[in-house]
């Protein structure tokens, strides 16, 4: 792996770490092979980012990177360097649920609640890009989460009810 | 009554309760059972809040890892720890000497090492333990053990198995045991039958696939040891764990962490007793231990293969004359479930059909393969993939609709099922009714866009055994409590692995006190804090679990409206308690909250908590003829439709509309049943078209998401549910259960829809693009 341009070898072969982690500037120190996972769970104690497969096939890891959906399990830690990262902790602003999170809520989306965190900003990134995503473009954006409780009928009206509901804040 | 119960007010679900009073059981208007209230834990799950297992870890506990075989079958000579010792940050490494009680496990029989001695019988067998700083040094160590084996030839096949020259797996041989059914003459039935059909049925290993990978911790501390870690049924989890470590029961102490799923791949023991040694070892110390994605899939029982010859005999009409079934259970190496799944793959041989004469014989075969057991169906849902193929088979032959074919032999209220049970309240034909109606079944048309493309439809009809039966102990216990705050609290030692039963319990206790939801506390999965509820299997908990709810909660009720009666002054029949508050009915303003119920209780000397037993018996089967009067305390009844297309070019399936209908006695949270019901589709979608464990000289050699194909959300069709709502007698406001029966219905619709599609049986799960592209090609 290329060393990040701005990250300094420091003792104990750690790596300084600057990035910025829902909202607020973090900088630390993190061994170079400590996948972007571990790191939030066991290093800054975020754990609603979950490991599921850990080979990037299941969409439970995923956190958000400038705003792109990533399988954190398959990044490693100074990979988010100078980078802006959304994880679920970071959805809800000033105690407020995330439209998305609260249809999730509302639609019975959530089961078992393993897979919830990845799916949410699976929707959240993939509403970002595109508000108003046919039911096609829905299954598009959200085939790489796995979830094996559901049968995924009330994720997909729970995305497509959170849709409608940003769209009609808009207007 | 038709009561449309969509409380989210989309039609895309297309969701109708219907009741049809069996005139058993009547309930009045109710306000929170019925209810689609959210689910009490999904802010949690919603906000990444919610701790489960591998949540709980932290840098500076210490880590744990596992030795696994490096043979399908091997004799141990001798294990060495000793450089794996000497390795910086290693704390201990602990082998079999190091497992102080029986170092023996296992559900039904005890007949799996905690740490192998002598043998290994799998890959998945574990041999050591390494506890370090961290889990790197963990893993590091592990490479350090050195293992002498003196390799065995290994079993691979049940063929095999059953050579009389074969290496024996177990002392006692290679067969786990045998189950019979005998009902009738089926031989002599057979020859006089007009019709006959036969076919040979091979299913597959199946894995659970559940996303929360075994995870947790545990600590002694001199006095308790205390493991927190997932499983289906703690108390008996807490049984195993204390003979394996040879420590009384009052010292141990099991809580469950939120649960990412189960599916019946919890029942066995997992991490908890590899936690429990080596937290023994190191008095003090918190101890971590994870599965990685493969090693859970590798050590982890599987849905059991089991080849099925199913011979059916028919009278001209079509009325069913006789069957005669063999199941061979490639068990793998380990027991676990297996005989009682074994035996509800003979009860449900011919599922929700009335057949006269039945002659079953089931054999479960040991190999050095992943060991089976439970898993969602359990048994079940093998057999309804073969009995509905082979009605399918019949009716081409009869030259009848297999829809007629089928209505022709349903079981009815009053009917035998096939172990001699009368079933009181069989609802196998209104349900069957519901999805022919709702597919419009008279007017299925086979017009597709394009000449290679096939369309196929397929129905089945699932009966299933509700709890666990043949006499087996089954108790659910439940304890209500009013607290100072007036909040009540339910305790229950039931696990919450995902199916929702936060929300039925606290419906159950809250409807039957009178008090509003939220005013509900469920306190679930704590050994030291709750009573034992059994497992969270066998579609049990609602109703097991609900109705010790319901009486725990019952009996709470009457203290309550004796304390405010005499607090009031007012006659106690007259007292009510509504919406979290008693009041006489006659005079309105004479009212108390709970919250002055229990200051008052509490002054006068209540308990202000009761405990709820059920206990429905069940008897044992005759292990000769496999006959029970009462093999199951109840059956739960459903129907499934599928319409689909096959490309004809590829062997692909797409499936165009999914019907399930399944009727649930009384849905406790109507959202919630729609929530199994599609997911259990989903799973069985899965397990029809594209799940299946590959094992290759006794290793899976597809241990991860990226070999082991699941379902995505594009795999799955909108799946449009029916409740049904016929009140059963001995469950919680009449509610049955939910859980198995929608992904037993699956296979079987799914493949009776391919075979209509193309006119060739798939006779190999699972049904992939290669499976019916070969069977066209056949054809």
């Amino acid at each position: 792996m290329k060393k990040p341009v701005n990250a300094k070898s420091t003792r104990n072969g750690f790596w300084a770490l600057r990035f910025k982690l829902n909202g607020r500037k973090i900088s630390t120190r993190v061994p170079p092979t400590r996948t972007l996972l571990d790191f939030l769970r066991l290093e800054l104690g975020l754990t609603g980012t979950k490991g599921a497969c850990l080979e990037g096939e299941c969409g439970s890891c995923y956190v958000l990177v400038d705003g792109k959906p990533m399988n954190s399990c398959l990044m490693l830690a100074p990979q988010v360097q100078d980078r802006e990262v959304t994880t679920i902790e970071g959805l809800a602003q000033n105690k407020k649920l995330d439209v998305i999170q609260q249809k999730f809520i509302d639609c019975g989306a959530v089961q078992c609640g393993y897979c919830t965190p990845g799916l949410i900003l699976s929707a959240k990134a993939l509403l970002a890009e595109n508000p108003h995503p046919t039911r096609e473009e829905f299954l598009v954006g959200m085939e790489g989460n796995i979830c094996r409780c559901t049968g995924y009928n009330k994720i997909l009206r729970a995305c497509e009810q959170a849709a409608d509901a940003m769209g009609l804040k808009k207007k | 009554m038709n009561r449309p119960t969509d409380t989210l007010g989309e039609s895309a679900a297309r969701l109708h309760v219907t009741a049809k009073s069996s005139g058993a059981y009547e309930t009045g208007p109710m306000k929170v059972v019925g209810k689609s209230a959210l689910r009490l834990d999904a802010v949690g799950k919603a906000t990444g809040a919610t701790k489960y297992g591998q949540d709980l870890f932290d840098k500076k506990f210490l880590f744990a890892k596992v030795l696994r075989s490096a043979h399908p079958h091997a004799e141990i000579l001798g294990i060495d720890t000793r450089a794996a010792k000497k390795l910086p940050g290693v704390v201990a490494v602990l082998t079999h000497k190091d497992v102080p009680g029986t170092n023996l496990h296992g559900l039904i029989r005890r007949d799996q090492e905690v740490l192998c001695s002598k043998k290994v019988r799998y890959r998945g067998d574990a041999l050591a333990i390494v506890v370090a700083k961290t889990e790197e040094v963990a893993v590091a160590a592990l490479e350090k053990i050195q293992v002498d084996y003196k390799p065995l030839p290994s079993v691979l096949t049940m063929e095999d198995a059953l050579r009389v020259d074969a290496p024996k797996i177990h002392a006692e041989g290679n067969v786990l045991g045998e189950k019979h059914l005998r009902r009738g003459d089926a031989p002599r039935a057979m020859r006089d039958a007009d019709v006959v059909v036969e076919d040979t049925i091979q299913t597959q290993t199946v894995d659970h696939a559940f996303l929360d990978l075994e995870a947790g911790r545990a600590r002694y501390d001199g006095k308790m040891l205390t493991i927190e870690v997932s499983g289906q049924w703690l108390h008996e989890e807490r049984r195993l764990i204390a003979l394996a470590l040879g420590q009384p029961l009052e010292k141990l102490r099991i809580i469950q962490p939120a649960t990412g799923g189960a599916f019946g791949g919890r029942e066995d023991i997992s991490i908890q007793i590899y936690l429990g040694a080596a937290a023994l070892k190191l008095k003090g110390k918190m101890i971590c231990l994870r599965y990685s994605r493969s090693e859970s899939t590798i050590v982890r029982h599987k849905r059991h293969p089991i080849r099925i010859h199913y011979k059916l005999g028919a009278k001209k009409d079509g009325t069913l004359v006789a069957a005669q079934i063999t199941f061979y259970v490639d068990k793998g190496a380990y027991a676990s479930t297996g005989i009682a799944v074994m035996r509800k793959a003979s009860s449900h041989a011919t599922g929700p059909y009335k057949v006269p004469n039945v002659w079953v014989d089931v054999l479960g075969v040991f190999t050095n393969n992943n060991p089976c057991g439970a898993m969602r169906g359990f048994g079940a849902a093998q057999t309804a993939i073969a009995y509905e193929g082979l009605m399918d088979r019949l009716a081409v032959k009869l030259g009848m609709d297999q829809a007629e074919l089928r209505r022709k032999n349903l079981v009815k209220s009053g009917d035998e099922v096939t172990t001699g049970q009368v079933v009181p309240y069989a609802t196998a034909t209104e349900c069957f009714d519901a999805v022919l109606q709702r597919i419009d079944w008279k007017n299925r048309s086979y017009d597709t866009p394009a000449p290679h493309l096939k369309r196929g439809y397929g129905i089945s009809i699932v009966c299933f055994g509700l709890g666990y039966g043949d006499g087996f102990p089954d108790a659910s216990r439940a304890r209500c409590r009013l607290t100072p705050d007036g909040i009540l609290e339910v305790y229950s030692g039931a696990c919450d692995v995902g199916q929702g039963l936060i929300n039925m319990i606290a419906q159950i206790a809250a409807e039957e006190v009178g008090v509003p939801l939220e005013k509900v506390r469920p306190i679930l999965s704590d050994t030291a804090l709750t009573p034992e509820s059994g497992s969270s299997s066998a579609t049990r908990q609602t109703y097991f679990t609900g109705s010790a709810v319901h009486i725990a909660a019952s009996e709470l009720k009457t203290q309550l409206r004796d304390i405010a009666a005499s607090h009031l002054q007012e006659l106690v029949y007259e007292i009510k308690i509504e919406n979290g508050a008693a009041f006489n009915v006659h005079r309105p303003e004479r009212r108390m909250t709970l919250k002055e119920i229990a200051r008052v209780g509490k002054k006068r000397g209540f308990s202000l908590e009761a405990m709820g037993v059920y206990k429905p018996p069940t008897m044992p089967e005759n292990t000769q003829t496999g006959q029970s009067m009462r093999a199951f305390v109840t059956y739960l009844f459903g129907s499934h439709a599928c319409q689909l297309l096959v490309d004809t070019e590829t062997g692909e399936v797409k499936i165009e509309r999914y019907i399930a209908c399944h009727d649930v006695g009384k849905a406790i949270n109507p959202d919630q049943v729609i929530g199994q019901i599609q997911g259990g589709v989903a799973q069985g979608i899965g397990m029809a078209l594209m799940e299946e464990v590959v094992m290759k000289d006794g290793k899976i050699m597809n241990p991860g998401f990226t070999d082991y194909i699941l379902p995505t959300i594009r795999d799955i069709p909108e799946i449009e549910c029916i409740v049904m709502e016929n009140p059963d007698p001995g469950g919680p406001f009449g509610a049955r259960g939910v859980g198995e029966p929608p992904l037993i219905g699956t296979g079987p619709a799914i493949l009776s829809a391919i075979y209509d599609a193309i006119g060739t049986p798939i006779r190999e799960l699972p049904a992939t693009p290669e499976r019916v592209w070969r069977a066209l090609l056949a054809h």
